[in-house]
């Protein structure tokens, strides 16, 4: 699903924010992205979803190399592509449904199939009540809730989240990482930016661990060495 | 673009008419100043045929005779010079005819001219040119070449009016350009500063498009076609100001400015400066939001290419 090949970043002048990542992600995997403050997982997911360009390496997502991609390109890759963030980035003048709704409207989907598509996820993510509150009226748990749907409604093939807890009380934390232990049920491939190293020992799913910039350690290749 | 797209296109549109109804009207009044002015030039260029056929009768040439001509030299002047290639008519003012002509000019004063010989006055010929030849070089030849003709003392001809005429058909013409390429210029920057207003205003809902993969076009349409609405909307609204402008000095101005020839022959635009007019304004609008846009999704924005 995601492949990165030597990938490397460098901010303009010339800070290097990742250097030589080799990362494998199977399809259907669930990966929690870790390390502390300035690591560069924010970093790495925008490379993934090519709000940044890598400055070497290669990168392939589904099949398809991410490296050089045009306008068009870019936003057929964002289509298959699910985005979660810390601050919600959600629309205040839109109510709930329509916040998720938009979403598949502007990739070419009904608006009477978005708004229904917008209502089932909102029910199944337990805002059946809330559909039609505007974002701020919403508790944070709620308003990433709103968040995800808008994230899932065009069925994308991998989630990426970059801290999406980070804005949430412990509860609030703990009910939203479930609700993306049942995305990754349903089969999807998700990735998961957080700097809670508990996460990582609550949840028995692969961590990459990164600090300043190079990839530290990967639980996967760890069991591999374990079990060789 | 699928039709689910070109609906959402449509009805971002209609809601940001809806929400920013001031902001539009502003930016298509803003326009509609623009292309008054040039409106305004292209109405009076397309009048000036008229106004030129109104002045070129007053371009003539007068050419004094010797007293001293007989009937047979006269008719053999006369016939020289109807035959110039550049000569439309001539007509003999005898020297009675100039004496009545100046006692009429005289008024009440003629009294003045009580006692004195009714032949004082030369006769004369009052010459008109064909229209190609009313302007200021050839009318100099012609006046040159009659002063050499034998028979003929004086030549005068009315060098300011054509002067003027030259100067006036030239001035508009650059004007035009000028000033209208000046204020298109400046409309155009006023016209991409609200685009970027509107842009900002939505900003983040521009930056969840990206994110979702919302194409390009999607996300830039609704401006445009914004930006086409207020064009197409000034240059009506310029159009009708040029129309109330056009009655005004139609009915209105007295004719005896002289500026004007008869009143009706005035004229409006023809359908191809109507179309001009239009056609600027679409092209101010959707050249205004193409500028702003690209400038802000280049500047700001996902996918830095
Ligand atoms: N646009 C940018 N220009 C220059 N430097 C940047 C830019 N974005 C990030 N950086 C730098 O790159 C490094 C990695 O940043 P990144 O945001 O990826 O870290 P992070 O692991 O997500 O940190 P946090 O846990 O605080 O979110 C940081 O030192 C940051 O200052
Ligand atoms: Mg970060």
């Amino acid at each position: 699903m995601i492949q990165l090949f030597r990938v490397s970043k460098v901010y303009p002048p010339n800070y290097p924010a990742l250097t030589d990542i080799h990362l494998h992600v199977e399809k259907g995997e669930f990966v929690f992205l870790s390390g502390p403050s300035g690591a560069g997982k924010t970093t790495l997911l925008k490379l993934l979803f090519r709000e940044e360009e890598a400055t070497g390496g290669q990168i392939i997502v589904n099949g398809r190399n991410i490296t050089r991609l045009d306008g068009a390109g870019i936003a057929r890759l964002r289509q298959e592509i699910g985005l979660v963030f810390q601050e919600f980035k959600l629309l205040p003048s839109m109510t709930a449904l329509e916040n998720v709704a938009l979403a598949a409207e502007v990739v070419g989907m009904s608006r009477r199939e978005s708004r229904r598509r917008a209502f089932h996820l909102l029910r199944e993510l337990g805002l059946r009540e809330k559909h039609d509150a505007r974002p701020l009226t919403l508790s944070g748990g709620e308003q990433q809730r709103v968040a995800i749907a808008r994230a899932l409604v065009n069925d994308p093939i991998l989630v990426l989240a970059d801290e999406p807890t980070g804005n949430l009380d412990a509860d609030m934390a703990e009910e939203t990482m479930r609700v993306f232990l049942k995305i990754h049920e349903k089969g999807t491939t998700i990735m998961i930016a957080t700097h809670d190293a508990g996460v990582l020992k609550r949840f028995h799913h692969r961590g990459v661990q990164l600090q300043r910039g190079r990839l530290m350690s990967d639980s996967k290749s760890a069991q591999r060495e374990v079990a060789s | 673009m699928k039709v689910a797209q070109l609906s959402f296109v449509f009805r971002r549109v209609l809601k940001s008419l809806r929400e920013l109804l001031w902001t539009h009207i502003l930016t298509s009044g803003t326009m509609a100043m623009t292309l008054f002015i040039f409106g305004g030039f292209l109405l009076i260029q397309e009048n000036l045929h008229g106004l030129l056929r109104g002045w070129g009768s007053q371009i003539q040439i007068f050419a004094y005779l010797e007293h001293s001509l007989s009937q047979a030299d006269l008719q053999s002047l006369l016939g020289d010079v109807r035959n110039y290639p550049e000569v439309e008519s001539v007509r003999f003012v005898s020297k009675g005819e100039a004496w009545e002509n100046f006692r009429e000019a005289l008024g009440a004063q003629s009294g003045v001219l009580e006692g004195l010989p009714s032949d004082i006055l030369p006769s004369s010929l009052e010459i008109s040119l064909k229209r190609p030849y009313r302007y200021r070089a050839s009318v100099a030849a012609v006046a040159q070449r009659l002063r050499g003709m034998k028979g003929i003392s004086e030549v005068e001809y009315p060098e300011e009016w054509i002067e003027k005429l030259t100067l006036l058909v030239v001035g508009v013409q650059w004007a035009k350009w000028i000033l209208g390429g000046f204020l298109f210029i400046a409309t155009l920057l006023i016209v991409g500063s609200t685009v970027k207003l509107a842009i900002l205003a939505r900003k983040d809902e521009i930056e969840i498009m990206q994110l979702v993969g919302a194409p390009a076009g999607l996300i830039k349409a609704p401006f445009v076609i914004e930006g086409m609405i207020q064009g197409v909307l000034g240059a009506s609204l310029s159009l009708f100001f040029l129309w109330l402008l056009f009655l005004f000095a139609r009915y209105r101005l007295p004719s005896s400015l002289g500026i004007f020839p008869a009143h009706d022959q005035l004229q409006f635009l023809g359908s191809e400066a109507i179309s001009l007019l239009v056609f600027l304004g679409w092209l101010l609008g959707a050249g205004g939001s193409l500028f702003s846009l690209r400038r802000f999704l280049k500047t700001w924005g996902s996918g830095r290419q």
